[in-house]
């Protein structure tokens, strides 16, 4: 399988797992790259919206698809286009937590987008 | 399985030298409990506070929220597998400290959320401004990593109800309550003509800051399971679940779930209430589907007629929903789902990111995007800097005077799935 | 505190000009209240009064749609009101279509607070709940005094400028906004209640209706396309320049059907676009943009495709009801059918 992420930490933290394709980008960019991947016959396999932190609220998303390739999935296709509608719903109203304690805060996201698909890839590796 | 509820009404919270309740008081022995909750090497400092419903107090941000009991006759103690001993529970007698709780705060991620204020309308969006709350601030040692702090606030929180709770034990109770289910059988042919109807409820189980255990097993690692609806009551299912503060389910919650109360009320009268179905919401899409074929598969199993579903959290936990209902309407089982709604600020957006026709009987929470201004308070417990940071929260959240604009979502409890409160929308 | 000045618009019928036959009567305005106006007159008691009323035929209306807004604001503005109440329209489709613009337009052009009401199936619903406020009525005048009793507060409260609660507690049919409140018992009450009437078969309103998906379940594909007559559909607008049939740029009544035997190319002077929905500019200069019957006459050359079928379909997309739609695809099905066309392309833009 492989990892879609923007998160950071996965640059220090390499995952034997999955393929990765890192991508230095927004959330809306990694949803938009596993939309295309999926256009080009990737399956989705993990859930796009992990996690109850907000589309407006977290700059980090990973997501995980299939290594393979085949014909178009439609459900998989169906997922990535609402979320990407949700996303941009949120983004209606971006947060912006400028203040003090930028760098522990970005820190925090990226541990919580890293546990919720570190535990995605568990469930993968079974 | 039968469990009767002894209800001790509690109506003030103090400080004392000694630790007990009387006359409808707790009183609390400030240095044990603090102690005891030390007994923890990654807790560098505990401190308690009270607040109490009515007073302008605001307590943020809130982790967890946890009712006290204890078990005062039969088998096993509250907690089972996590602070108790591994034991079947749900039978007997549990003594319950009615209208207090404990409820943590502590920033395990900076942008931690849970407001809880005890007067004011954000009163009105909370359950927990109308209890005796103790407080409980606990401080990690340096450097500990946020899945540690996490398990460190979480037991603290459960060892604190369990000390306040234990003070109940012997205790003559108020009023008490009286709950059974039978076995399939034996139910079955107690009221044969009445519909046959289960409990569905999903459980937050997407990893960091977004668990549950039931037993003290991590319920993503489980397969959909069954439950006897009281077992609930003596803390079978406990929330490791952090986000958001608006539709996770407190401990509280667990322990007082509203839909295994309402349908135990009409059970021998308009239904009979078979049991309950436990189900995760993992981020694998696999596991979804897993999951979900076995809740349906379950229901068939038991010979139910309805179901209700309750979700918890939101995005991809709509996906288990709308499976579960699918799936189990596929089966001829008729059901109500139980969500919460995140329609936008201005009411005109998608409200849920998965749907399907036939969802067709929807109870909802209300709007969680709806923005609320909170007025300052007297005095606030835990950080209120934190505002700004606060999930739901938008720059400039924390006003000059101390007052909040935030949204719903910030609000601990307030758009509860488990369809706990009266708010709705339309 | 001075009362609300309020504008009370109605059509011919319960103006007392006249049935059917009076519809095409043109828009006049009268002093006071004219006959439901009595009712509303009584229900705002001392907070507002109707110091006129607006009349317009719902076919004159409805046939000069842009002139008759027109008219019809230019004589309610003339009484300077502070609220304007239309109908209510109940089951009535023309009507509810007049009322409901009426309404939006007092409140987009004039600023001035507009409601009206009509019964859950009438047309203009989908067309302006999102503009409007419309109270749910019963499906005919017999259900007037309940009208009445609902919108005269509501209308009272909206010109008042006071907070607007949900759907459900204010009476209007809901707009897609959600909007928060208490009800009397929580939900995981409301759920077992929901429940048993499900399993008893009995009616029941879910609070979150799912939105409407009016999924087609795709046909096979065409066995063998060199031999397949195709037809030309489209929602873009596509008419022979001058529109001869007036298709409307918008809220389309109609569609047309169009003979282009003989003809391999759509040119900017024999072909235009009635569309109001987008730039018209290229779809103006070669309408095989939106149309592409260029394109299908070379397959047809070539053998690609069997043939082009004779005639094609065109109406315009934007601000056509749902159920208009409907209909149109519904008629021009059975002709396509009948006709022996295999396979339709449909365009949109």
């Amino acid at each position: 399988m492989i990892l879609i992420t923007n998160n950071p930490k996965f640059q220090s933290v390499p995952e034997p797992r999955c393929d990765m394709e890192y991508i230095a980008g927004s959330y809306r960019d990694v949803l938009i790259l596993v939309r295309d991947r999926i256009h080009q016959g990737h399956k989705l396999l993990s859930h796009p919206l992990s996690g109850s932190v907000k589309p407006n609220e977290t700059p980090y998303k990973s997501i995980l698809i299939s290594k393979k390739t085949g014909s178009l999935d439609v459900d998989s296709l169906q997922i990535i286009e609402d979320s990407i509608s949700t996303c941009d719903k949120f983004m209606q109203n971006p947060i912006n937590y400028g203040h003090n304690n930028q760098d522990a805060l970005l820190a925090d996201f990226s541990e919580v987008d890293y546990g919720l698909i570190v535990a995605a890839i568990a469930s993968a590796s079974r | 399985m039968k469990l009767e509820l002894g209800n001790i009404f509690i109506h003030d919270i103090q400080f004392g030298d000694h630790s007990r309740v009387e006359n409808g008081v707790i009183y609390i022995n400030e240095e044990e409990l603090r102690a005891h909750l030390l007994e923890d090497e990654n807790i560098k400092s505990v401190s308690f506070d009270i607040a109490k419903p009515g007073e302008s107090v605001r307590i943020m941000p809130v982790k967890d929220v946890i009712e006290p009991r204890v078990k005062a006759e039969g088998r096993g103690g509250i907690f089972p597998g996590v602070i108790s001993k591994v034991d079947t529970v749900g039978s007997g007698r549990t003594n319950v400290l009615k209208g207090a709780a404990v409820v943590t705060t502590g920033t395990i991620v900076g942008f931690q959320e849970g407001i809880i204020d005890m007067s004011g309308p954000g009163a009105d969006y909370t359950p927990f401004s109308k209890l005796y709350n103790l407080v409980v601030i606990c401080e990690p040692v340096e450097g500990l990593k946020q899945h540690a702090h996490e398990k460190a606030v979480r037991f603290a929180g459960l060892k604190a109800a369990t000390y306040l709770g234990r003070l109940a034990k012997d205790l003559e109770a108020d009023e008490v309550e009286s709950f059974e289910t039978l076995s399939l059988i034996e139910s079955f042919r107690q009221y044969p003509d009445l519909p046959r109807v289960a409990y569905v409820q999903m459980l937050q189980t997407q990893g960091l800051l977004h668990d549950t255990y039931v037993y003290g097993v991590d319920m993503k690692q489980s397969i959909t399971t069954m439950l006897y609806p009281t077992e609930t009551m003596d803390g079978a299912i406990i929330s490791g679940n952090c986000v958001s503060a608006c539709d996770k389910n407190t401990t509280y919650h667990h322990l007082n779930n509203p839909v295994v109360r309402d349908l135990y009320a009409r059970h021998g009268k308009e239904l009979n209430f078979v049991g309950m179905i436990i189900t995760n919401e993992n981020v694998y899409l696999a596991d979804k589907e897993r999951s979900s074929d076995w809740s349906a598969k379950l229901a068939e199993f038991l010979g139910v007629d309805g179901v209700i579903i309750s979700q918890e959290g939101f995005g991809n936990p709509d996906t288990d929903l709308i499976m579960n209902c699918k799936k189990i309407e596929a089966k001829g089982i008729k059901t109500v789902i139980i969500t919460d709604e995140y329609a936008g600020r201005d009411g005109a957006s998608q409200s849920l990111a998965d749907a399907d026709i036939s969802a067709d009987a929807v109870v909802t929470g209300g709007n969680a995007n709806m923005v609320v201004n909170l007025p300052p308070m007297e005095k606030v417990i835990g950080h209120v800097k934190l505002a700004d940071t606060i999930a739901g929260g938008f720059d400039g959240s924390l006003q000059p005077d101390g007052s909040i604009v935030v949204e719903l979502q910030a609000i601990t409890g307030a758009t509860n799935e488990l369809g706990f409160n009266r708010l709705s929308a339309r | 505190m001075a009362k609300f000045r309020v504008v009370h618009y109605i059509n011919q019928f319960f103006a007392q000009v006249g049935g059917e036959e009076k519809a095409d009567h043109r828009p006049e305005s009268r002093e006071g209240f004219v006959g439901p106006g009595m009712a509303f007159n009584a229900a705002f008691g001392d907070k507002a009064e109707i110091v006129g009323t607006v009349v317009c035929g719902d076919s004159y209306f409805n046939e000069n749609l842009e002139t008759a807004t027109k008219e019809v604001l230019d004589l309610i503005s003339s009484f300077k009101p502070d609220l304007v109440i239309a109908g209510p329209a109940f089951n009535a489709g023309r009507y509810g279509m007049a009322c409901g613009t009426v309404a939006a337009a007092v409140e987009k052009e004039l600023g001035i607070p507009a409601i009206t009401g009509m019964y859950k199936e009438n047309p203009g619903v989908d067309s302006f709940k999102r503009d409007i406020f419309i109270i749910e009525t019963k499906n005919s005048a017999a259900g007037m005094r309940d009208a009445v009793k609902v919108m005269a507060p509501f209308a009272l409260k909206l010109a008042a400028g006071e907070e607007i609660g949900a759907s459900v507690e204010e009476g209007y049919i809901p707009n897609g906004i959600r909007v928060n409140f208490f009800e009397e018992k929580r939900g995981s009450e409301r759920a077992v209640d929901m429940l048993l009437s499900k399993l008893a078969g009995k009616p029941f309103t879910t609070e979150f209706p799912m939105p409407d998906f009016d999924r087609v379940e795709p046909k096979p594909a065409v066995a063998d396309i060199s031999k397949a007559t195709i037809a030309l559909v489209t929602s873009g607008g596509i008419v022979p320049k001058g529109n001869p049939d007036r298709i409307e740029s918008s809220s389309a009544s109609k569609y047309g059907k169009y003979d282009i035997e003989g003809v391999f190319d759509l040119t900017e002077s024999t072909y235009e676009t009635a569309h109001g929905g987008y730039d018209p500019v290229y779809a103006n200069l070669d309408a095989d943009r939106v149309l592409p019957v260029d394109i299908l006459r070379e397959y047809e050359k070539n053998g690609k495709i069997g043939k082009l079928h004779r005639y094609f379909y065109s109406t315009t997309g934007n601000g056509t009801a749902v159920a208009s739609a409907k209909a149109y695809a519904a008629a021009i099905g059975k002709e396509l059918v009948s006709d022996g066309v295999d396979a339709v392309i449909l365009t949109s833009t």
